[in-house]
């Protein structure tokens, strides 16, 4: 070991400020994430959890997140048309007051991504989701689904893709309620978007992609499908195409330099595939503390480039997936901590008694 | 404010601009200001700007106005957030009320993709209006100039597959791919186009095979050390009858780089899968192929491919348990190939 200068040391405490400042106020020229403050959220009360820093949340605190949380759901108005519109949106600022809506329901609907990450935040901060209007979500998931199998993101205009799909099923899961789609064309798609080299696109015969990758095995490991959906060949291949990602963090395609992020997103693919343990562990770590900023706090994509909130935490998983001493472990597939996720798999026992 | 069309660093010049709520043309609208309830999560510091122009999109979306100045107002809002993709659904309901020319909004979806070549909305957008319009004319020059600037921009290779296969423009795709190629032989969006061309126009026939393993070896020979290529040419011998062990070509072309001393660990790791399959067919010398796998895995892990050790320690071991006791393969899937 190389003597202990502050890059070879995870700067915890200033992660955890980091996060704090994230969860509380942003400054103007951040405004373009102003539709998607949730997944900022999710971020920090996650990242947060990782740290195992939950505890600077006092009780009050968490409860303010989780009543801000809920806010942001659309619930159905009693006519089932409108449950199609369920779900979570990414922040205030198209939600109109209760007795004023006179604008098209069109336009209050959830977004999957936001969905999913709120629900998640929801589960981390260790709320029971009794205010989660569950079968109107999964319709809102359904009525998502393309004839393709992909999945749109909301019903307010959006592409489909591998990423919407992966927040489809982390709903279902969540929820414990897979009737939110249908598994054979999910698995089709998936199937699919496999390239020539055996990572995964985000759609047919486009390039393959750590990201989609993820997205895909993640899911399909959600489903407890993965040995049904690929051939024994093709899990092979993309063990190797995973594998090969690593040049010291990791790339996300073939050729392009590495990126914070993909420790996360392909390591977690090769913790799912069972092969996490042949990476080169150091040569991961040394990268990933190589991006973090050890004043300010926050991790970023690149060396000496600015810290956002999502490489922050995609680092801090990365770093989770290979046990560092004070993280909390990661579950792969949900990319929750493995205490959240034992705080769901609670909520299910309760629902399944019920 | 008069300068509807006003570039964006003027947009931007606070001093000129005249916020909604003091502009004479919507004295008749009541803003709507944004609820973010009595504790807000990731607040953001709206300028007040942001938060007038947002004022009025609400405004407007409540009362489901349709107008020019409703149009108008969508721009500023997406120019302070173009990824707000209801701003975007609602600009083009806007766009289909009032049955407009759809051309400058091409223009205008241009500007945008050139200044958020990364964001998924302006995309999105983009292939909406081409749906309108049903016209491809400007895409494949479009999705050029962005990947001018950056050659592995997912979003344009995705709208150009999409515009290609639609519109059925393969002609000269093939072309455009070789043009990529030569400015850079490590393209792998570039070589993942050469694949869906391909596989959508002549298919990867026999003679179309020999001529894809014949160019990705010429590159090969030129410049071994890259990942992409190799794949490229696993992925074309998917469709050989004698699997990536049995084209003449392609055995020569490795033997001769290994002989000449190159050490490049895709060509190593290409030779272990080739001994591999040897392994597997009845008529190859079992013995010697596990041999020499096993000497290439263990070169891999200990020299040439070092951050993969433990892969390779695994491939190797693996192999030599596969000679042991064949049938022990293929366990632990329902799957077969």
């Amino acid at each position: 070991m190389p003597a202990c200068d502050n890059s070879d040391v995870l700067a915890r405490k200033q992660h955890i400020k980091y996060f704090q400042r994230f969860l509380n106020l942003l400054p103007r020229r951040l405004s373009s994430y102003d539709s998607t403050r949730l997944t900022i959220a999710f971020f920090a009360i996650s990242g947060l959890d990782i740290l195992n820093a939950l505890d600077v949340l006092d009780e009050k605190k968490k409860r303010l997140i989780i009543d801000w949380i809920y806010r942001l759901q659309v619930v159905p108005d009693g006519s089932e048309p409108s449950w199609k519109r369920c779900g979570f949106q990414g922040s205030s600022t198209l939600i109109f007051p209760p007795d004023e809506t006179k604008c098209s329901p069109l336009y209050e609907c959830g977004h999957l991504a936001m969905t999913y990450t709120g629900l998640a935040s929801l589960v981390i901060l260790g709320d029971d989701l009794s205010r989660v209007y569950r079968a109107a979500i999964i319709e809102g998931v359904k009525a998502l689904q393309q004839e393709d199998g992909s999945f749109c993101a909301t019903l307010a205009g959006s592409e489909s893709d591998m990423r919407f799909l992966y927040c489809a099923a982390c709903i279902c899961y969540i929820l414990n309620d897979w009737s939110g789609m249908n598994i054979e064309k999910t698995m089709d798609y998936i199937v699919r978007s496999m390239s020539y080299d055996y990572g995964i696109a985000q759609a047919p015969e486009l390039e393959s992609h750590g990201g989609t990758t993820f997205c895909a095995v993640a899911t399909l490991a959600l489903m407890n499908q993965l040995n049904t959906c690929f051939t024994n060949k093709q899990l092979d291949g993309l063990r190797r195409w995973g594998l090969a990602r690593q040049i010291s963090g990791f790339q996300g395609r073939p050729n392009k330099p590495v990126d914070t992020c993909y420790s996360f997103w392909l390591g977690a693919v090769l913790k799912i595939l069972g092969v996490f343990e042949m990476i080169d562990y150091q040569q991961n770590k040394n990268f990933i503390l190589s991006t973090q900023d050890s004043i300010v706090g926050g991790l970023s994509k690149w060396v000496d480039t600015t810290p956002d909130p999502l490489h922050t935490y995609m680092g801090l998983c990365g770093l989770s997936l290979m046990k560092i001493e004070g993280l909390l472990e990661v579950h792969p597939a949900l990319n929750v901590s493995q205490r959240a996720h034992q705080h769901l798999y609670k909520l299910h026992k309760v629902w399944e008694n019920n | 404010m008069a300068e509807a069309d006003s570039s964006s660093e003027e947009l931007y010049d606070e001093t000129n601009w005249v916020l909604y709520k003091y502009r004479v043309d919507w004295k008749d609208v009541t803003p709507v200001p944004q609820d973010d309830g009595p504790y807000p999560i990731v607040a953001i510091v709206y300028s007040e700007k942001f938060q007038d122009i947002y004022d009025y999109f609400r405004a407007v979306l409540k009362s489901s106005e349709k107008s020019e100045r409703a149009l108008q107002l969508t721009k500023d809002a997406l120019d302070l957030n173009p990824a707000n993709y209801t701003v975007w659904q609602y600009r083009r309901e806007i766009l289909k009320h009032l049955n407009k020319d759809l051309i400058p909004e091409l223009q205008y979806v241009k500007e945008m993709i050139e200044d958020n070549p990364k964001n998924y909305q302006v995309w999105h957008h983009r292939r909406i209006i081409v749906e309108w319009l049903q016209d491809p004319a400007y895409e494949l020059s479009l999705t050029e100039t962005i990947l001018s600037q950056d050659s592995k921009n997912y979003h344009a290779w995705q709208h150009r597959q999409w515009i290609i296969r639609t519109f059925k423009l393969f002609q000269n795709e093939l072309q455009y791919v070789n043009q990529l190629l030569d400015e850079d032989v490590r393209n792998n969006s570039a070589w993942n186009q050469r694949y869906f061309v391909i596989n959508n126009t002549t298919g990867f026939k026999p003679d179309v095979v020999q001529q894809e393993l014949m160019f990705t070896l010429d590159k090969i020979k030129t410049v071994s050390n890259n990942e992409s290529a190799w794949n490229y040419l696993r992925g074309v011998l998917l469709h050989h009858d004698g699997g990536i062990s049995q084209d003449q070509n392609v055995r020569q072309v490795c033997e001769e780089l290994y002989s000449s001393g190159n050490r490049s660990p895709f060509l190593l790791a290409f030779l272990v899968d080739m001994c591999e399959e040897n392994m597997e067919r009845d008529d190859g010398d079992k013995e010697e192929s596990l041999r020499r796998a096993l000497q290439l895995c263990d070169v891999l892990a200990n020299e040439y491919d070092t951050i993969r050790r433990e892969y390779w320690n695994y491939m190797a071991r693996s192999l030599a348990q596969r000679m042991d006791c064949p049938e022990r393969e293929a366990t632990g899937s329902t799957k077969t190939d």
